[in-house]
């Protein structure tokens, strides 16, 4: 491979992938920087971005001076900094740590460019990429599509007719796109030479013109990403860095004479990025606040609980280990102590692909690091079907009338009073009952083998193998809410961006199964004939929750039943009441129709405030207020012979949940580049992203409204701290095995903690050893972490 | 009572001032009084009729209401849209910084537009149509850092200062030559034919004004990119203050008919602008810039029913074109779940030549029999193209039913979508032209000229319905490609308007000189 396809490929691996929004997850932005700790990466990003991806200074100085960030807290986080570049003492780490500096980017040739013409061609660029990108990542906005072709090829045709850039100032433009070279790989060699750029220069270059197109390219990234789980690649984003680089060759070629300040800028990309005094201190300040949340954690679990549980649960309801659900269990298990609750991924260990009735599109229902083990379709008669299918085709040919030329003359004169009554009803939220979706059903029908072999799969990474209760509930989540093109974001990560209810419905069909469970009880599982299964639904932005009941009605279990819809009906009022504390005008709007108000921005909180992921029997953490901000797992290391569960648990689980955490942490601390935008100036574009106001760069990540609730962050940017009660070789026997992952750990995007025998936090991994956890460093007040972002 | 439309604006000022404190429910209160007032005079219209106040003031200058139907039904319109986008503002920007100043230069826009429709005198109505473009160009500012809000706001900015001396000049001549400011009194000598030449000269610069102001061809670049201020502001746009060139076309439209050669230009201006605007949206991927390109087209088609002399039906145009537009920009989230929905029942069935030359044979044999119905034969000719232009869009939806992959039972369900679509457009018309039948002339006989813009029209349009039917039929061809990336482009109108006025400046810096 030539050199410079060497550095475009790593150049790309350093872009993280971004999902489309009609079904999306979150992703770590620093996904293409695991291999490095954070003090280089934010050097890195500084110089690629011109972004900090650490708290301001300001908030730094702010957390000091209230204690939050106690001297302690720095000073073991300073003891436990690589020495070389970390700061004398406390003192000097406050100091370095709150000097406030713009971050600056090594500038491109655009960004040169426009300083010496005065014309903005980084703006100009972005708006003609933008322009281009909407247009070919289209997936059904305009009715006149643009031709489909690869991404170079689709580019050149356009560009070569583009007049555009000539308009604005850049002549010749068309004739030299037209002259460009066919092939991605000799543009690319071309576009260096021309720069004059020397070798070491070149992925730096690139990561540089990546970065500034955006959310654009991590699409590209993320086609790349779905072409690699099946085998195979994509050459997406090198076309796109193609298209870029070509931008500033003929900003190069057609602008004469080069700025002065070019060959500087270029010394700057050869130079190899290192971390600096800055960014050094301001990652030894993000562990010791990492550590201080681990002190109030440690706090709350050693701390009293409160409430005790009934010996044999009646009802056993098991929940995704979304934090969200931490609430809603919570308070489902306070007001009924013979309930007990689980934790487990939300797509229930099934890894579906499904059809919804009436569809010909297939929902990919399970965390995307995964290819789908099972296809099932919505059970429908087939009339109900057809017709269904018939009633969405009318509406469409209705849309598409309304939205074509002259029809939309006709459309206006013929409906348009109409809309009176449309307006009203959104307006007041009036109407909208959403039908039930009809159960899933395999397609082709699954062996009596293979859905033993899932079940039994489940039961045990679920930690499920004996004591079951009479009723058990599987309760997936998503949350109902309108006219948000975020929704995906707010429904079940591990089911790909989809509510989880599918997943919840297909396993408990397999458990209520007796074939399967005549199968299970040869492999030792006994499911007693009295155990019912039944799926359900928690809408998150309401906290109710809808029981599929009907999918197997069980006379023997009514009354169990309506018990459990009581409970769930009480934990819901209770949770709300807990949430409505953090949200604006939470008590002028009700939880209960929040998700209904076309006009909200801020239905619910989604995940932020996450930090802590407990790894343990939910007797650890039971009777204890984990303030929504902790993933919960259950997992019980005596009953995981060979440690295959744990293994399961730290490499699917934590590292979907190290994307959510990191989400949430790039989307605090670096809006302008892993953030969303603002919600009030989103303009859909594709039906795939948005971009703010007229176009241009493809945002990604979290909109500032999910993170920020006008007056301060309400997520404080914190990274995950994982805690496993586990024997610790057991935990290291793992990270061996799995490289990626130790990395992780090892370069501190994550924390990693073992929990002793009496469920306290005991050990604290340190690359690859292990030193006792010390959390006396400070008087605590537990309320702390709950009020803290709020 | 007479002074009762005052109430909507009225309060609309208490609304702003009240906003200034933050306390949204006192303003939506006070809003919903401006909307009360709003059919309060609607009422008083049907039971009492058209008056007009006299003047509050001197010398002409002052404040009077004139009620008529024009007014009282864009009274209504704009009190209800700006209920509704009011409303729908103080949950959207809650917890924004600025929300306060945002909400008082949305209420005041909205008294803006009220005292407009209402005005009485031309001092008046000249004096709320600047004041509009004022509190307006502020709303577009409310991020004022961003360059391309600072790009489109001045565009805006500039287009509506050259609009307003249009206007202005217009109002002077046309105060000159009736000796009065008192609008009824200008229409009615107007329609006397008291003012022949003044009153020409007056409707080529209101029709400047009105072309202006609705972001007519080449000029319309600035509409297409507000969406740099928060969506309330397009929704307040596009429903309520780009009514404005539309309004002042229709209000004087018994001085518009003194000039052929206005009309001709607005027809000729208009009709390009409605397909033109068209066929653009047709290419945008982005929901609210394709919604913004929609707007341009539907102000050309109502630019061009006016210079047909078919005022009534301009008048329902605004109404149902702004009711539509408002829900279509506060609803916009939901384009990603209408995208995925539409995917969901599988490929689109395309209809074949044959099909789409059924599908408007059809649509001409409904046309003929709704029309007999409604007795079409005694229709002025300039409203039978309109309905056939119109019919060529239903018949788009009748050819989606004859496509040969369409099942039959989808063929029905929009055959009867066609023909619900036809009737309730018939009724419409009928309805609009019967309402203002007091107040709005009837379209001149036509002259040869105007019956050459007639069949250009009918060709052009219909040319385009059938293009667009036959569509993925011809789309692959390679010049089809190069067109649509012109097309894309709004033909590089805008692009040369930024390039003449610097919107991609930014200053240069002394340390990278050359």
């Amino acid at each position: 491979m030539s050199v410079v396809r060497a550095a475009a490929a790593a150049a790309v691996a350093a872009i993280p992938p971004l999902w489309p929004l009609a079904a999306t997850v979150a992703v770590n932005p620093f996904l293409g920087h695991a291999n490095e700790p954070l003090a280089l990466t934010a050097a890195r990003l500084e110089r690629a971005a011109g972004v900090q991806i650490t708290p301001d200074p300001a908030s730094i100085a702010e957390q000091f001076a209230s204690g939050r960030i106690t001297d302690a807290d720095l000073a073991s986080a300073l003891a436990a900094a690589p020495p070389d570049q970390r700061p004398v003492d406390v003192d000097a780490l406050k100091l370095a740590a709150t000097a406030t500096a713009a971050p600056r980017a090594t500038p491109t040739f655009a960004d040169l460019a426009a300083d010496a013409t005065g014309r903005d061609w980084p703006a100009i660029i972005d708006e003609r990429f933008g322009a281009w990108a909407g247009a070919f990542f289209d997936a059904g906005q305009a009715l006149w599509a643009a031709p489909h072709d690869r991404a170079w090829t689709a580019w050149r045709a356009t560009a070569t007719h583009d007049l555009t850039p000539e308009v604005l100032g850049l002549r010749g433009f068309a004739a030299f796109v037209a002259a460009s070279p066919e092939t991605i790989d000799a543009m690319l060699a071309r576009g260096v030479a021309t720069l004059g750029l020397p070798d070491e220069a070149v992925e730096q270059y690139f990561h540089r013109l990546l970065v500034t197109l955006g959310g654009w390219v991590q699409v590209a990234r993320q086609r790349q990403w779905t072409a690699a789980l099946s085998g195979g690649d994509n050459d997406l984003p090198l076309a796109l860095l193609a298209i870029r680089l070509l931008w500033d060759e003929a900003l190069f070629v057609l602008q004469g004479d080069g700025p002065t300040a070019w060959p500087a800028a270029v010394a700057e990309f050869a130079r190899p990025v290192r971390a600096t005094l800055a960014t050094v201190a301001a990652a030894i300040v993000q562990d010791a606040a990492d550590r201080a949340a681990q002190r109030r954690l440690a706090a709350i679990l050693s701390a009293p609980a409160s409430g005790a549980m009934t010996p044999e649960p009646r009802i056993q309801a098991a929940f995704c280990i979304d934090v969200r659900s931490e609430v809603f269990r919570r308070a489902l298990e306070a007001v009924d102590p013979s309930l007990q609750t689980l934790g487990f991924a939300g797509f229930f260990g099934l890894g579906i692909a499904h059809r919804r009735t009436a569809s010909d599109v297939v929902e990919a229902r399970l965390p995307v690091l995964l290819t789908a083990g099972f296809a099932t379709r919505a059970v429908v008669p087939a009339a109900v079907d057809v017709d269904a299918r018939l009633s969405a085709r009318a509406s469409r040919a209705w849309d598409r009338f309304k939205l074509a030329a002259v029809s939309s003359f006709a459309f206006v004169e013929a409906t348009g009073p109409a809309y009176v009554v449309k307006l009203l009803r959104d307006t007041l939220a009036i109407g909208h009952a959403t039908s039930a979706e009809p159960p899933p059903l395999a397609e082709p029908p699954l062996s009596l083998d293979r859905r033993v072999a899932a079940a039994e799969a489940v039961l045990q990474a679920m930690s499920l193998t004996r004591d079951f209760a009479p009723l058990v509930l599987l309760v997936g989540h998503g949350a109902r809410v309108t006219n948000n093109p975020h929704a995906s974001a707010l429904h079940c990560g591990a089911c790909g961006g989809y509510p989880g209810d599918v997943n919840a419905r297909l396993l408990a069909s397999l458990l209520n199964d007796l074939e399967v469970r005549g199968g299970l009880a040869q492999r030792g599982i006994d499911v007693p004939a009295s155990t019912h299964v039944i799926a359900g639904l928690h809408d998150t932005t309401s906290d109710t929750v809808t029981l599929y009941a009907d999918d197997a009605p069980s006379p023997a279990h009514e009354k169990l039943l309506a018990d459990a819809h009581r409970s769930l009906t009480n934990a819901g009022e209770r949770a709300r009441a807990e949430r409505v504390r953090r949200l604006p005008r939470g008590a002028g709007s009700p939880l209960a129709r929040r998700g209904r108000d076309w006009a909200e921005v801020r239905p619910e909180w989604g995940l932020a405030g996450c930090n802590a992921f407990i790894v343990a029997p939910r007797a650890r953490t039971r009777g204890r207020d984990l303030g929504g901000r902790a993933f919960l797992h259950d997992y019980a290391w005596r009953d995981d012979a060979g440690f295959g569960v744990l293994e399961l648990i730290l490499t699917a689980p934590v590292v979907v949940a190290s994307w959510i955490s990191l989400q949430y942490y790039g989307s605090s601390v670096a809006p302008d580049l892993f953030g969303g935008g603002n919600k009030l100036l989103h303009n859909v574009i594709g039906g795939i992203g948005v971009v703010e106001g007229n176009g241009g760069t493809l945002r990604n990540g979290l909109p500032w409204q999910s993170v920020h609730d006008g007056r301060a962050l309400v997520h404080e940017p914190l990274r995950l701290t994982v805690a496993v009660e586990a024997p610790r070789d057991a935990i290291a026997g793992v990270l061996a095995r799995h490289g990626s992952v130790r990395q992780l750990f090892d370069n501190g995007w994550l924390h990693l903690l073992a929990m002793d025998d009496d469920g306290q936090l005991a050990w604290r991994y340190v690359e690859g050893s292990w030193e006792a956890f010390s959390a006396t460093s400070a008087p605590i007040r537990t309320s702390e972490m709950f009020h803290a972002a709020a | 009572m007479n002074w009762l439309p005052f109430g909507a604006p009225l309060a609309m000022l208490l609304a702003a001032v009240v906003a200034g404190t933050g306390r949204s429910r006192i303003v939506e209160g006070l809003v919903l009084t401006a909307l009360a007032c709003a059919l309060a005079t609607a009422v008083l219209l049907v039971v009492a009729g058209a008056a007009t106040t006299p003047l509050l003031g001197l010398a002409g200058i002052g404040l009077s209401a004139r009620r008529d139907i024009v007014s009282a039904t864009l009274l209504l319109l704009i009190g209800f849209v700006g209920w509704i986008v009011v409303r729908f503002t103080s949950t959207y920007l809650d917890r924004e910084p600025r929300a306060d100043r945002f909400m008082a230069d949305l209420c005041l826009t909205l008294g803006g537009v009220m005292t407009m429709v209402i005005a009485g005198n031309l001092v008046q109505l000249v004096a709320a149509w600047i004041a509009t473009s004022l509190t307006l160009h502020r709303l577009l500012l409310f991020y004022p850092e961003r360059r391309a809000a600072q790009r489109a706001a001045r565009k805006k900015f500039i287009t509506a200062r050259v609009g307003d001396v249009a206007l202005i000049a217009a109002a002077l001549i046309l105060a000159h030559a009736c000796g009065t400011t008192d609008i009824a009194s200008i229409l009615a000598a107007a329609r006397a034919g008291a003012i022949p030449s003044a009153g020409a000269a007056a409707a080529c610069l209101i029709a400047v004004a009105a072309m202006l102001k609705s972001a007519q061809f080449p000029l319309h670049g600035w509409l297409t990119e507000v969406m740099e201020a928060p969506t309330p502001v397009s929704a307040l746009l596009h429903a309520g203050v780009i009514n404005a060139g539309g309004f002042i076309l229709i209000r004087f439209a018994d001085v518009m008919l003194l000039s052929p050669a206005a009309l001709a230009l607005l027809t000729l201006v208009g009709g390009f602008t409605a397909l033109f605007g068209g066929l653009v949206m047709l290419t945008q991927p982005a929901v609210k810039t394709s919604l913004a390109w929609s707007t341009v087209a539907q102000m050309g088609f109502m630019t061009m029913e006016c210079g047909l002399g078919l005022f009534p039906l301009a008048l329902l145009h605004l109404v149902a074109h702004s009711l539509y537009k408002a829900h279509s920009f506060l609803a916009a989230g939901s384009a990603v779940e209408r995208i995925v929905a539409a995917r969901r029942p599988g490929p689109v069935a395309v209809p074949s030549a044959g099909a789409v030359g059924r599908a408007f044979a059809v649509a001409i044999g409904l046309y003929a029999a709704i029309g007999a119905a409604f007795g079409i034969s005694s229709a002025p000719p300039q409203a039978i193209v309109l309905g056939a232009i119109l019919i060529f869009g239903v018949a788009y939806l009748i050819a989606q039913g004859l496509a040969e992959a369409a099942p039959r039972a989808l063929t029905r369900r929009l055959v009867v979508a066609s023909g619900a679509a036809s009737l309730g457009y018939f009724l419409l018309h009928a309805l609009a032209t019967r309402l203002t039948a007091d107040v709005l002339p009837v379209p001149p006989s036509p002259s040869s000229l105007d019956w050459a813009l007639m069949i250009l029209a009918t060709l052009s349009f219909g040319s385009v319905a059938v293009a667009q039917a036959l569509f993925p039929l011809w789309s692959g061809h390679p010049a089809v490609a190069v067109l649509r990336v012109h097309l894309s482009n709004g033909l590089y109108a805008n692009a040369v308007l930024d390039r003449l006025l610097g919107g991609w400046r930014r200053p240069v810096s002394a340390e990278f000189g050359r």
